[in-house]
C-alpha cells in the first residue's frame, strides 16, 4: 500500500529500545537496519520477525510483534499485517518440524496431491495441523522456487526434493 | 518536464488539457467523465487496488487503472472501450465473489457504491455459485457498525485513518481470501475524526451506529446547514425524515472544511430529541412550574422585563446565531441596559483581547504555515477540523509549538511545553524574549533552551502563526497571555490569531453583543443584576465560574430563559422558560473564526410549541414596544444584522499593558478547568452516542504522579476538591501529561457545576 | 302495410314471445351463476386480494424492513418504521401499515419484496365499520399471514415459475 512515509512511523517513538529483546538480537536486528537507507527501519521488519521467530520456538505471539514494532518505531498493526500476510510466519505455536507440502502447480503435476495424502496418513494429522507428541506441523504451502525438483517439500530450513511416499518416510524417519 | 506544465490528451475523443503529472481519473473527473472507482479517493494516498478504475490507453497493451496513471502529452484514453468494459465487468465480478446479497437489510443500500456501480458495469448474472466467506464483525465503537461481510478491501478505511484521522490502527491482515480489515487487537477507533469512515466506506462494511436501521437514503430530504459547535463552521447536510432529523453528513468546501466533518457535529443531532426538550413555555407559579401557553408566557416577560429595565442583564450563548444576538442585544439596549455578554467562559476583561479578534488567516490558509505556536488550546479535540489542518500544516514540514498546562495526545509531530497555568505567562515571556520582544514581563523572564528553540522556529519560518484558543481565553490573565502573544508575534513577525471558543464567537462580536460601557460577563455575575435574560445558556454547565452564575441567577428578581432544554439547574434559576428552536429547526447565519459569513435555513420545524429565538425576540421587543422590531424574516433580520456590523472590521491588533498584576500566583496547586470536546454545548451534552466514546470523560481529579504522591492520593482514590468554599468529591486519575502545580478538574462535566471558576486555587482532600 | 304488421305484432306480443323463448331455454341448462358467498368462482394463485405478512417455518416473521415496499407503492399506502429488534440487533419493522383505503391492489408490494414476506392472499371479501380500521397493522397483517399459510405457500410455489 502507498503509504506516505509519515503516518508508518509511531507518533511517540520508544526511547529506551535496550529494554526490548537480548542484545544478540538486537545486533542481529540492527544489522538489517543497516542494510537499508537512512530513515527506513521499518524495511527490517521481514528480517526481525523471522530472527524473533527461530528464538521463540518457531512462532511469533501478540507480544513479540508489538516489540518488534516498538524496536523499529512502527505501529503494531503494521507488523500484524506483515506477520499475517505471509506464510512463513506462525502466529500459533508449531511442532517441533514444520513440513511445508508444496502444491503449487509444478508439484501438482507431478504428484504433490499423492505426497499430501501420505503425510496426512502417517502423521494421523491433516494440513494446518499439528501432532500430538508435537513433533510434526503439517502445513500447505505455495510455491517454494523449487519446480525443477517437484514435487517437493521443506522441512525447517531444509528443501527435500523428487519426492515420492517412501522417500518422505525415509526423511520423516531421520527426524527426531 | 516540470510539475507545472500542461499537457493535451484525449479522453473517449474530448480532448482535456491537464496538469502534467495529475492522475487520469482526476483530469477526468474534472471533465465530467464518469470512471468508475472504489479505492480511490481525492483526499487519499492512491493504492489501486479495488481495480475498478481500469481504461484503455493507446499503445497499452493491457488496461490499466486511471487512478495510478498520470496523464502524459498525446495519450489517447478510451474509458468506454470494449476492451476498457470488459476489464471493468470483469474487476465486479470477483469484487462481488464474497460481497453477500443483502442490500435490502444494509444501511448502504440506496446510496452504496457497489450497488450503483454494479448495475451500471457489472453482469446480470452471478456465475459464483460456492461458500462465501463469512468475516465477524467488530466492536470499533459506539459511532461506527462494522459489518466486514461486506468489505471490498478498498482499504479506504485503512488509508484514511491512517492518513487523517492519524492514527494507524485499522489494518488489512492476512491475504488472498483470508484478508481482513480491521484492528487485529480488539480495541476501539477514537479519533474525533472517525465519522468520516461511514462516509469514504464505497460499501455497508462501515455505517452509522445511531442511525442504523433507522432510515433509507430515498426517504431523506436533504438540507444545507452549518454545523454549531465550534469556530470552524464546518458546512453539513441535514437528512430529514418525517419532520426528525435523522443523521448529519458533510458537505464539501476546500475553505472550510474539505469534505470531513468532527463526529461532534456529525452525532450531535441526537441531542434534539433527548427526553428533557422544552416544548411548551413554562413559568414559575408559587415555586411550581407550570405549562402555560405563549401569549400569557410572553406578556409575563415583557412585565418583567419592563420591570428590571435598565437593571437587566443579558448572558448569550456564544453558539447563537447571528440573527438571535442581535435581537437580544437590540431587545436589552432598547431596556436603557448595556449589560451585555456572550463571553460566559472568559474571566479576564481587562481589555487583553483585541477589538474583534478572529482567526487572523483562513482556515484553507493554516496548512500552508511554516510554524505555529499553539497557546492555551487543543485544536485537536476543541476544533477538530482545525486540528486536522494544523496536522496537514506539520505534515507538510511545518513546525508546531504548544504552550499548554496539559500535554495533549496528538497525531503529528510537535513540541509541547508543559507550563502549569500560573507559569503559562511566565513561559511565553520567556519565548518572547528569545524573539527579541521587550516589555514588562519579558525582560525579567529566564529563558531555556525549549523557549530558544521554539523562538527559533517562529522567526525562520517564512510564514508563521501564533494561535489562542479556549483555555487561553478562559485563563485568569488572558490578557496578559494575548499581549505576550501579539509580542512574540510582532517580534517574530508571525501573524497572531484567535480561535473563537463556539461556534458564533466572532459573530457575536459583529453583532455587538458585547457590552460598550455596561458590565460584562464575569461582572454581571459578580455584582449582580435585577433580572436577566438568558439565551441557550445552562447555568451549571456554561459559565466559567457555575457556582457563581448559580447564586447570582438565584437572588436575581426576575430572569426569563430562552431554552431548548429544561434542567435542574434552570428551573432553579429561572422564572420563565421559553422554549426555542434548537439546532436544525431555526434558520441562521453563524460568523466562523476566519469571518465567514454563513447562512442556513431550518430543516425541521421546531418540536412542540417551540420557536425559533428570534422570533421569541422579535415579538418580546414588540410587547416592550421598542423600536424596530418589526422583522418579517430571518433574512429580514440578517440583513439589519449586516447592516449594524458595517462599520466593525475584523482586528487581531492587541493593546494590553504587559505590567499588569498576575491573577494567578502559583502558589499551591492551580485547577486546570478546560472543557472536554463532548461537553461543550446543550446539544453535545445530550447525545446519547457521544456521550459513550472514549472521549466523552466524566468528572475526575487529573493529577500528575509527582503532585499525586504529595497530595497522598493514588489511582483511584476519591477526593474532595475545595475551591473557594466550594466542594466536589469524584475519583482521582494519575495522569502524567498534567503539568506540575496543576490540577486538571474539567469544567461543563456534571458534578464540576458545584466548584468555582474554571482556573484557581484548589486544596485536594482524600475523601 | 308495414303499419299493419307492426300492429299484429304488438298485438300478439311477438317480440315478447320471442324473448320469452330464450329466456326459457336457459332455464333447462346448467347454471352457471354461483351462490355467492355460500359458492366461490374460481381464483388464479396470482389473485390480488387482501395483504398478509409471512412468517417463515421457525416462526420468524420474513420481513428485514427494507422499505421497497413503501418505496413502490404508487398509492403511498405502506408506512413502514425499522430499526434493530432489541435482543438480536436484527433489522427489524416496528410499524408496519396498509392503509386499505388507499391501496389499489396492484401487487407492486409483491413484486417488490426481496423476500417474499408480503403477499396478497386471495381474501378479497372483508369491511370496515369503522373510521381506523382500514388501517391494517402489523400484527392484523402478520395474523392474517399465518391464518392462511398453506394457502399462501402453495400460492407462491404455483407463480413461482413467473416471478
Amino acid at each position: 500500500m502507498g503509504f506516505k512515509s509519515e503516518p508508518m512511523t509511531t507518533m511517540t517513538p520508544l526511547e529506551d529500545k535496550n529494554s526490548l529483546f537480548t542484545p544478540e538480537i538486537r545486533s542481529q536486528i540492527d544489522k538489517w537496519i543497516g542494510k537499508y537507507p537512512a530513515g527506513w527501519k521499518q524495511s527490517a521488519v521481514m528480517a526481525a520477525l523471522s530472527i524473533m521467530q527461530d528464538e521463540n520456538g518457531g512462532w511469533l505471539s501478540r507480544e513479540i510483534m508489538d516489540d518488534v514494532a516498538a524496536y523499529l518505531d512502527m505501529p503494531p498493526i503494521a507488523v500484524y499485517e506483515v506477520a499475517t500476510f505471509y506464510s512463513m510466519y506462525e502466529l500459533e505455536p508449531v511442532g517441533r518440524h514444520k513440513v511445508c507440502v508444496c502444491t503449487n502447480i509444478s508439484c501438482m503435476i507431478n504428484g504433490s496431491d499423492k505426497i499430501v495424502d501420505h503425510l496426512e496418513g502417517k502423521l494421523g494429522v491433516k494440513l494446518g495441523q499439528t501432532t500430538e507428541d508435537n513433533r510434526f506441523t503439517l502445513k500447505e504451502v505455495e510455491c517454494l522456487g523449487a519446480c525443477g525438483g517437484a514435487p517437493m517439500m521443506q522441512i525447517g530450513k531444509q528443501y527435500y526434493e523428487n519426492l515420492a511416499p517412501e522417500k518422505v518416510d525415509e526423511i520423516l524417519d531421520g527426524l527426531e | 518536464m516540470t510539475e507545472d506544465s500542461m499537457v493535451t490528451i484525449e479522453v473517449d475523443g474530448q480532448e482535456l488539457k491537464a496538469k502534467a503529472g495529475a492522475m487520469l481519473i482526476d483530469v477526468a473527473d474534472q471533465a465530467g467523465i464518469d470512471i468508475p472507482r472504489f479505492c480511490y479517493h481525492n483526499k487519499l494516498s492512491v493504492s489501486a487496488n479495488c481495480r475498478m478504475c481500469l481504461i484503455e490507453v493507446e499503445k497499452v497493451p493491457k488496461p490499466i487503472p486511471a487512478c495510478a496513471t498520470s496523464v502524459m502529452d498525446g495519450m489517447k484514453v478510451y474509458t468506454k472501450s470494449p476492451m476498457a468494459l470488459a476489464a471493468q465487468k470483469g474487476t465486479m465480478e470477483f469484487l462481488l465473489i464474497n460481497h453477500p446479497l443483502d442490500c435490502p437489510v444494509c444501511d448502504q443500500g440506496g446510496e452504496c457504491e457497489l450497488q450503483d456501480q454494479s448495475l451500471a458495469y457489472g453482469s446480470d448474472v452471478a456465475r459464483f455459485v460456492e461458500k462465501k466467506r463469512l468475516v465477524p464483525k467488530k466492536y470499533i465503537g459506539p459511532l461506527v457498525e462494522t459489518n466486514f461481510n461486506r468489505c471490498i478491501h478498498c482499504t479506504r478505511c485503512v488509508r484514511f485513518s491512517a492518513e487523517i484521522a492519524g492514527m494507524r490502527e485499522m489494518g488489512s491482515t492476512g491475504r488472498g481470501e483470508y484478508m481482513k480489515i480491521g484492528t487485529y487487537v480488539e480495541r476501539t477507533i477514537d479519533s474525533e475524526l472517525s465519522g468520516n469512515l461511514i462516509d469514504i466506506c464505497p460499501v455497508g462494511s462501515l455505517t452509522s451506529k445511531p442511525y442504523r436501521y433507522q432510515a433509507r437514503a430515498w426517504e431523506l430530504t436533504q438540507s444545507d446547514s452549518v454545523a454549531p459547535h465550534d469556530a470552524v463552521g464546518s458546512n453539513i447536510h441535514i437528512h430529514v425524515r418525517n419532520n426528525r432529523v435523522m443523521r448529519v453528513h458533510p458537505k464539501a468546501n476546500e475553505a472550510v472544511n474539505e469534505c470531513w466533518i468532527s463526529d461532534r457535529d456529525r452525532f450531535s443531532y441526537e441531542g434534539l430529541y433527548s427526553e428533557d426538550r422544552l416544548t411548551s413555555p413554562m413559568i414559575k407559579e408559587n415555586g411550581r412550574w407550570v405549562e402555560t401557553d405563549w401569549e400569557t408566557a410572553l406578556q409575563q416577560v415583557a412585565d418583567g422585563l419592563k420591570e428590571m429595565g435598565a437593571g437587566t442583564g443579558a448572558l448569550l450563548s456564544p453558539s447563537a446565531t447571528v440573527e438571535e444576538l442581535y435581537l437580544a442585544q437590540k431587545l436589552v439596549r432598547s431596556l436603557g441596559s448595556d449589560n451585555i455578554d456572550f463571553r460566559v467562559r472568559q474571566s479576564d476583561f481587562r481589555g487583553g483581547e483585541p477589538a474583534l479578534p478572529w482567526l487572523g488567516l483562513g482556515i484553507d490558509e493554516i496548512e500552508a504555515v511554516d510554524a505555529v505556536l499553539v497557546i492555551g488550546a487543543n485544536p485537536r479535540k476543541d476544533q477538530p477540523i482545525l486540528g486536522h489542518r494544523l496536522r496537514k500544516a506539520a505534515l507538510n514540514g511545518a513546525s508546531v509549538c504548544y504552550l499548554n498546562p496539559l500535554e495533549y495526545d496528538l497525531n503529528y509531530h510537535a513540541e509541547q511545553l508543559l507550563s502549569a497555568p500560573a507559569n503559562m505567562a511566565d513561559d511565553l515571556a520567556a519565548v518572547a524574549k528569545a524573539v527579541g520582544a521587550t516589555g514588562a514581563i519579558i525582560d525579567d523572564a529566564e529563558v531555556k533552551a525549549q523557549h530558544q528553540s521554539v523562538a527559533e522556529q517562529l522567526k525562520q519560518a517564512g510564514s508563521a502563526l501564533v494561535l489562542l484558543g479556549n483555555l487561553a481565553s478562559a485563563h485568569p490573565d488572558y490578557s496578559i497571555l494575548s499581549a505576550l502573544a501579539a509580542e512574540v508575534a510582532k517580534a517574530s513577525g508571525a501573524k497572531i490569531g484567535f480561535i473563537g471558543e463556539a461556534a458564533n464567537s466572532t459573530g457575536a462580536r459583529l453583532v455587538a453583543a458585547m457590552p460598550t460601557d455596561g458590565l460584562n460577563a464575569q461582572s454581571m455575575l459578580e455584582q449582580p443584576c435585577k433580572g436577566y435574560l438568558l439565551l441557550g445558556l445552562e447555568p451549571d454547565r456554561d459559565f466559567w465560574n457555575p457556582t457563581q452564575a448559580q447564586t447570582a441567577f438565584k437572588q436575581a428578581e426576575f430572569v426569563v430563559a430562552l431554552t431548548a432544554y429544561r434542567s435542574a439547574s434552570l428551573e432553579a434559576a429561572a422564572d420563565v422558560l421559553l422554549p426555542m428552536a434548537g439546532f436544525a429547526e431555526t434558520s441562521g447565519t453563524y460568523v466562523n473564526g476566519d469571518g465567514t459569513w454563513q447562512s442556513f435555513a431550518g430543516a425541521v420545524q421546531p418540536m412542540g410549541e417551540a420557536r425559533p429565538a428570534w422570533k421569541i425576540l422579535r415579538v418580546m421587543g414588540n410587547l416592550l414596544d421598542a423600536d424596530g422590531f418589526d422583522q418579517n424574516s430571518s433574512q429580514d433580520v440578517l440583513e439589519q444584522a449586516r447592516n449594524s456590523a458595517d462599520g466593525r472590521q475584523l482586528d487581531n491588533s492587541v493593546t494590553a499593558d504587559l505590567g499588569q498584576e498576575r491573577r494567578l500566583n502559583g502558589s499551591g496547586l492551580t485547577r486546570i478547568g478546560d472543557v472536554p470536546i463532548y461537553a461543550t454545548d446543550a446539544l453535545v451534552r445530550r447525545a446519547p452516542a457521544l456521550q459513550k466514546t472514549a472521549d466523552a470523560i466524566s468528572a475526575a481529579i487529573r493529577i500528575n504522579p509527582g503532585e499525586a504522591a504529595k497530595a497522598g492520593l493514588a489511582d483511584g482514590d476519591r477526593a474532595t476538591v475545595i475551591q473557594e468554599g466550594n466542594l466536589a468529591t469524584m475519583p482521582v486519575e494519575i495522569d502524567p501529561g498534567v503539568a506540575g502545580g496543576s490540577v486538571r478538574v474539567c469544567a461543563a462535566l456534571a458534578g464540576s457545576e458545584t466548584l468555582g471558576g474554571q482556573f484557581g486555587e484548589v486544596t485536594l482532600e482524600k475523601a | 302495410m308495414k303499419v299493419l304488421r307492426n300492429y299484429i305484432k304488438s298485438l300478439f306480443l311477438l317480440e315478447m314471445f320471442k324473448g320469452m323463448r330464450l329466456t326459457g331455454s336457459y332455464l333447462w341448462r346448467k347454471k352457471f351463476t354461483i351462490r355467492y358467498p355460500e359458492e366461490r368462482a374460481p381464483m388464479s394463485p396470482r389473485f390480488r386480494g387482501l395483504h398478509a405478512l409471512r412468517r417463515d417455518e421457525n416462526g420468524e416473521e420474513c420481513c428485514v424492513g427494507c422499505k421497497l415496499c413503501e418505496a413502490t407503492c404508487p398509492a403511498m399506502a405502506i408506512t413502514i418504521e425499522t430499526g434493530p429488534r432489541e435482543d438480536d440487533g436484527s433489522r427489524r419493522t416496528t410499524r408496519y401499515d396498509i392503509d386499505l383505503f388507499k391501496c389499489i391492489f396492484c401487487g407492486y408490494c409483491v413484486e417488490a419484496c426481496p423476500v417474499d414476506a408480503i403477499v396478497e392472499t386471495r381474501i378479497c371479501d372483508y369491511h370496515f365499520e369503522e373510521r381506523g380500521e382500514n388501517i391494517m397493522l402489523k400484527d392484523e397483517l402478520l395474523a392474517i399471514g399465518e391464518e392462511n399459510r398453506d394457502r399462501i405457500n402453495s400460492d407462491l410455489s404455483a407463480q413461482a415459475k413467473y416471478r
